[in-house]
């Protein structure tokens, strides 16, 4: 029988291709076909790029044949569509940017340029990536390759599902509040995000400055491992970037329970398997300890302060003027009409809100009492982390307090949507690295995903952690 | 549907064991009429009373930081060190057909605008 090979790991395809098993021509063929067949049911992709994506390939191809193999040539990936590809649509789900073409490369984009990577296409998202379910893409929402009544998670969605769905071997996406992860859980995948500053932004459409990190989207946590090594690094294009540390010392594991992610409010069936998960660790040897987060009650209104606040600043740049969305001549007399029109019709409701409140409690008056005093809760909460981590390695519990939901079941209620992140936000005020990798699934067969929080700039570690658990789970 | 039940559950719990679902108090309508202003956004009459309460609930959320007392606490604003990154002041080659190419309106070469001094009214 012929293997499939929309299948394949980032290992085993590679591996495939330096046998020469296949050619990197043949699979990324062997990718655009699924992607014909399958993405008009999941709706992954906005803009898929056959043409650039064979050239690539037949680039790796020859790559291969002298020998100048890299762990990605020749591998074909997706991107988020908030990440900049040169000569490329990028939309960030936005009417703003729906003729918007990438003047540029992003930086993630040029590393794996180099490596001889094969791009598919830029997949949905919320606008802006702001959203927890892909519902606020302002195109079409992405569903949920393992249940397609229901939502993959967001704002990383069309990423998770692509991945989920064997339309492409792994995907960049980023994470601001979640964004990465809680896709990754709901999807039934691997989501790393890296610590803050660990991968460039340069060229990622930025949401909130001081939280948005990029990050793989995998089919499991060596593969995770590989992307993060190829795009990681300082740039000096973005000021913020710095190198990880190589620590990786698995010796007298301790991993850390915070008693406040197991209150009520958590699904029943999510609770039981990281219970379980829990388990395992402890089988392998590692020491669980309980710990306490207190100020996590506090991290999603710290997020819906801070977020809101330096996206308000960020998309002060989108007036229509030097790129993207522009009214008709007729339709403006004065400069501010074309700002005022253009900004008006081109974001959607949720971007809107957010501009708006993050207008508000940065405005004079309401500084203190909603900005200033978010930004010291949020000393609070990385000094909560900061305690936990002197005791322990890496912090183990749900990615998302429920399971995927349908699609529209909470659209209408921004707070409810909101709450799907509660446990993934305190890891982006606080800067640390984080996985979601799957642990279980629930009695009608949705994925869930555990969430292990690990040291600053320590993602070997963080990794190795994940990876112990993710081989004793595959072989039970 | 059990499990349909179920997961709302989840949520309902959260929701409604915080006081702030109950609004406290109602953004005026002038205030958001402010707002929209500040972030060069038009609203609809018939938009207002949605954004209204949507703004409310959200700002009724995040009063719960006013629980905690942070007098003596520093701010975090970035993650970032706290030190100036540099680099030499040396021009690159762009491709400006392309920076060009996006803009909405041009004239040899320049962005051309609309009328940037006016009579406000």
């Amino acid at each position: 029988m012929k293997i499939d090979l929309t299948k394949l790991t980032i290992i085993e395809a590679s591996k495939g291709l330096k046998n020469g098993d296949f050619t990197s021509v043949e699979l990324t063929k062997a990718f655009l076909n699924k992607i014909k067949e399958k993405n008009e049911e999941v709706k992954a992709f906005i803009t898929i790029t056959e043409e650039m994506a064979l050239k690539q390939a037949e680039k790796a191809d020859k790559m291969i044949k002298i020998g100048e193999i890299y762990p990605l040539t020749g591998i074909p990936c997706a991107i988020k569509d908030n990440i900049l590809i040169k000569n490329i649509k990028c939309t960030a789900g936005s009417k703003f940017l729906e003729d918007y073409i990438a003047t540029y490369n992003a930086t993630v984009i040029e590393k794996l340029e180099k490596m001889g990577v094969v791009f598919l296409g830029k997949t949905n998202l919320d606008e802006f990536a702001m959203g927890s379910s892909c519902e606020n893409s302002a195109f079409f929402p992405t569903k949920n390759p393992r249940d397609l009544e229901r939502v993959p998670g967001g704002s990383s969605g069309g990423s998770a599902a692509a991945v989920a769905a064997d339309l492409c071997v792994y995907a960049l996406g980023s994470d601001t509040g979640g964004s990465i992860r809680q896709p990754a859980s709901f999807c039934g995948i691997t989501g790393l995000k890296p610590t803050y500053g660990t991968v460039s932004r340069y060229g990622l459409i930025a949401y909130a400055s001081s939280l948005d990190q990029i990050g793989p989207l995998t089919k499991n946590v060596d593969d995770a491992k590989i992307v993060f090594d190829a795009i990681k690094g300082s740039d000096p294009m973005d000021s913020t970037s710095i190198n990880s540390d190589k620590e990786n010392n698995l010796a007298k594991l301790k991993i850390g329970v915070p008693k406040e992610y197991f209150a009520k409010g958590l699904d029943g069936e999510v609770e039981k398997a990281i219970k379980e998960a829990i388990d395992i660790y402890k089988e392998l040897g590692a020491e669980i300890i309980e710990i306490s987060l207190p100020m996590s009650e506090y991290a999603l209104a710290c997020y819906y302060i801070i977020a809101p606040a330096e996206a308000s600043a960020n998309l002060a740049r989108f007036d229509g003027l030097r790129y993207g969305k522009t009214i008709k001549d007729e339709e403006a007399e004065k400069i501010i009409d074309i700002y005022l029109k253009n900004r008006t019709e081109g974001f959607g409701k949720e971007v809107k809100k957010r501009i708006m409140l993050g207008t508000y409690t940065l405005s004079s008056g309401y500084y203190d009492a909603y900005y200033k005093r978010a930004l010291k809760v949020r000393t609070l909460i990385r000094q909560d982390f900061e305690k936990a981590f002197e005791k322990v390695d890496a912090i183990i519990g749900p990615t998302s307090p429920c399971l995927p939901f349908k699609i529209g079941e909470k659209s209408d209620d921004p707070m409810s949507m909101y709450l799907a992140d509660i446990y993934t936000v305190s890891v982006n005020l606080a800067g640390l690295p984080a996985i979601s990798i799957p642990c279980g699934k629930s009695q009608s067969g949705l994925p869930i995903g555990m969430h292990l929080i690990g040291v600053p700039f320590q993602e070997e570690k963080l990794l190795s952690i994940a990876s112990l658990f993710e081989k004793k789970y595959d072989n039970k | 549907m059990l499990f349909g039940i179920k997961q709302k559950s989840c949520f309902d719990y959260l929701l409604k064991s915080k006081e702030w679902y109950i609004f406290k108090h109602m953004i005026s309508e002038e205030e958001i009429r402010k707002i929209a202003k500040l972030s060069y956004l038009e609203i609809k009459d018939e938009e207002i009373d949605e954004i209204r309460e949507k703004f409310s609930s959200i700002l009724e959320y995040v009063k719960k930081l006013q629980e905690l007392d942070v007098s003596d606490i520093t701010e975090t604003a970035n993650l970032s060190k706290n030190e100036n990154v540099f680099r030499g002041d040396i021009a690159k080659e762009k491709d400006v057909e392309d920076l060009l190419k996006a803009l909405s309106r041009k004239k040899d070469n320049y962005m051309q605008v609309k009328k940037i001094l006016y009579n406000e009214d």
